[in-house]
């Protein structure tokens, strides 16, 4: 008999040591393109400790927004652009003591705010979604086309004006460059650019003395 | 014990293997087939030296490819050279997991299986970007860049239009969505009609996501030679090759399925008798019938190759932003509109 | 058997890590924008505990608006980082100071 309780703890941390190996990877590679694709994992194996919950939507969300767009675009910029890696890496093993302390020191007060052996008692039960006898996919719809109709609407506007301020910061005109306009070249006129003339046949000139055909 | 063992774990690998292996052989004959009615278009004989017909240049081109050297290029970047074929190859063959062929005959009958080929469609583009970075070389990373922003702006336009199916259908589930297309007009009541602007939408978008021609400019031989693959060389090369035509073959599968109906028959709801079940199949749907729509979609995938010459990629991006995104949010709305006023009975199996 | 705390600890390891690359990587915007996506990411994924823990699905919904947030964010930090590098060719937090008087 395969324990169905145990499996998925065994999943469950061999997926966060993945996620917080990659955590790790991400804030101490020296190449940027490196650290980029840690974080791809990152969110990968991220998505699926968020299956583990049954969270399949967030999920995969998380994999089609993150790791099929956002971290597209990362990757594009980090090889678009010509980073010298020695003179932003100045300064990293002076802050380093400083960064462990005080990210030890942080979760050492996250955990003891939180009281982990209280959580510990939260034993995951039946999943909501099936209970109110929905996939999850159907129960996060359901509340968020009503209760939370207007804030998914804004955030919507927020999402199109990304789209606005990303296109208008990084277009510039330039004049030296050529570029064509579509509309203008649907709107052509034929008649415009070129002229059918008809002419009555005719036969060819007789050769004159300055021009002696070849033999 | 034991019997479990054989449920839980060989019996998914055998299930597998039984989609795995025959596409694989569906890509070495669909190789085989390009060049056959890129010949006859071209007023050629095409490949007809191996095997009778010359059936078996695929698996000589195999063959070849496996036992030549796989190259690392000085100074590349030897781990992710290696792991980008692999980043190509493997999404190409997981999406086939949610892919019904039949009622009953699917892998994993999943209800989020719609976003689940989303995603997976998506984790393809990283082969190509890393293939480019890692080989070092101007012409892999002008390919790779290329391909990264095209694949990019056209899975919006591909996620819209599946938007619009899934609204008519009502369920992300793939299943489902064929079970909504049933109904007693045959043909006219699958997904097609109603949807007909993003139907096209979608194939387009699917041709331009695997860097089809005329879409190739990832690849383009006459200016980046082969693009992001130009360092590859031997098996490796053969593995994006399997990748990109798997992914073809995906494509023209998702296509059937959620715009074509895809296992029922054109003819359902047409005749009603009363035959064997090897006649039966022609009225009321079979995994043939899913063959024959995917095989028909493919062709179309050869047909623009020999057809239309490359875009330039301006004019690539133009279309993908300018013509078919707001294509496909305008048809979101119909989509919904006809829903909401009953004009498609989807799902209601009338 | 999984229990909240394993989330939620896991939640807070990946933020402290975050934290920890904010403060060594002090110079180098992306991996500054890079840490900040990750924590987002532990915020996310106490949301989605939370959530399927106390069977509500508000949680859930959060999580839906944080990766839309963040994704807006992502684009416009990216965007400004190709402009800074156009206009000044370097990503140094440190050099980037025509501000200052």
């Amino acid at each position: 008999m395969i324990d169905t309780n145990l499996l998925q703890l065994i999943c469950f941390y061999g997926f966060a040591a993945v996620t917080v190996g990659a955590a790790l990877a991400v804030i101490s590679l020296k190449n940027s393109v490196h650290a980029v694709l840690s974080l791809v994992l990152a969110f990968f194996s991220t998505a699926c400790i968020w299956l583990l919950a049954e969270a399949e939507f967030l999920a995969i969300a998380l994999i089609v927004v993150y790791v099929g767009a956002v971290m597209v675009l990362f990757l594009f910029v980090v090889m678009m652009l010509d980073i010298k890696m020695e003179q932003v890496r100045e300064g990293f093993i002076r802050y380093l003591p400083v960064g462990i302390i005080v990210a030890l020191v942080m979760l050492a007060e996250m955990l003891a705010l939180i009281g982990v052996r209280a959580m510990h008692a939260h034993v995951m039960g039946a999943n909501p979604a099936t209970v109110a006898g929905l996939s999850n996919t159907a129960w996060l719809g359901e509340a968020l086309y009503s209760q939370y109709l207007l804030p998914f609407e804004v955030a919507a506007l927020i999402l199109t004006v990304g789209v606005v301020v990303a296109v208008a910061l990084t277009l510039r005109h330039r004049g030296d460059k050529k570029h064509e306009s579509a509309s203008e070249q649907v709107r052509v006129n034929p008649r415009d650019r070129i002229r059918v003339v008809k002419m009555a046949p005719s036969r060819p000139d007789e050769p004159t003395s300055s021009e002696e055909p070849l033999q | 014990m034991g019997e479990q063992l054989l449920n839980e774990l060989v019996l998914p690998v055998v299930y597998i293997l039984c989609i795995a292996v025959p596409l694989i052989l569906a890509v070495a004959m669909f190789v085989y087939w390009e060049r056959k009615v890129i010949g006859w278009m071209h007023v050629r004989m095409g490949p007809n030296k191996v095997g009778p017909w010359g059936l078996l240049q695929a698996f000589a081109d195999v063959v070849k490819l496996l036992i030549k050297e796989v190259i690392l290029p000085s100074s590349a970047n030897r781990f992710l050279y290696y792991l980008a074929p692999l980043l190509a190859l493997v999404p190409a063959f997981a999406a086939w997991a949610v892919v019904p062929f039949d009622d009953r005959m699917v892998l994993a009958n999943v209800n989020a299986g719609l976003l689940y080929l989303l995603a997976m469609t998506s984790l393809g583009v990283y082969g190509i970007i890393l293939a480019g970075w890692a080989s070092n070389s101007r012409y892999a990373l002008l390919g790779a860049m290329r391909s990264a922003a095209q694949v990019i702006s056209y899975e919006l336009a591909m996620g819209l239009s599946l938007v619009c199916v899934l609204v008519l259908a009502g369920s992300l589930n793939l299943t489902d969505i064929v079970h909504a297309q049933a109904g007693g007009k045959g043909l006219f009541d699958w997904f097609w009609l109603p949807l007909l602007p993003v139907f096209i939408v979608y194939f387009i978008s699917g041709v331009a996501e695997t860097n089809r021609a005329p879409f190739d400019v990832a690849e383009g031989e006459s200016e980046i030679v082969a693009g992001f693959h130009v360092e590859y060389s031997g098996s490796a090369f053969a593995i994006f090759f399997l990748a990109e035509y798997a992914n073809m073959i995906l494509v023209s599968f998702l296509a059937s399925i959620f715009f074509l109906g895809g296992w029922l028959s054109p003819l359902q709801g047409w005749i009603h008798a009363d035959a064997p079940n090897w006649v039966n199949w022609i009225w009321t749907g079979s995994i043939i019938w899913l063959l024959i729509k995917a095989f028909l979609m493919s062709f179309l995938f050869l047909w623009f190759r020999a057809t239309f010459p490359r875009y330039r990629y301006d004019q690539i991006m133009r279309l993908g932003w300018k013509v078919f995104i707001p294509i496909t949010i305008v048809w979101v709305l119909v989509a919904g509109c006809m829903k909401y006023f009953g004009l498609v009975l989807a799902g209601t199996g009338a | 058997m999984i229990t909240l705390s394993h989330f939620i600890v896991l939640g807070a390891v990946l933020f402290c890590i975050a934290v920890a690359g904010l403060f060594i990587n002090r110079k180098n915007v992306i991996v500054l924008l890079m840490a900040i996506e990750l924590m987002l990411l532990a915020v996310n994924m106490n949301f989605v505990a939370f959530s399927r823990f106390l069977g509500d699905v508000s949680g859930q919904v959060f999580v839906f608006f944080i990766l839309t947030v963040a994704a807006a964010e992502s684009a416009i930090g990216l965007a400004i980082l190709v402009l800074l590098f156009r206009n000044r060719s370097t990503v140094n937090v440190a050099e980037i100071d025509s501000m200052k008087g």
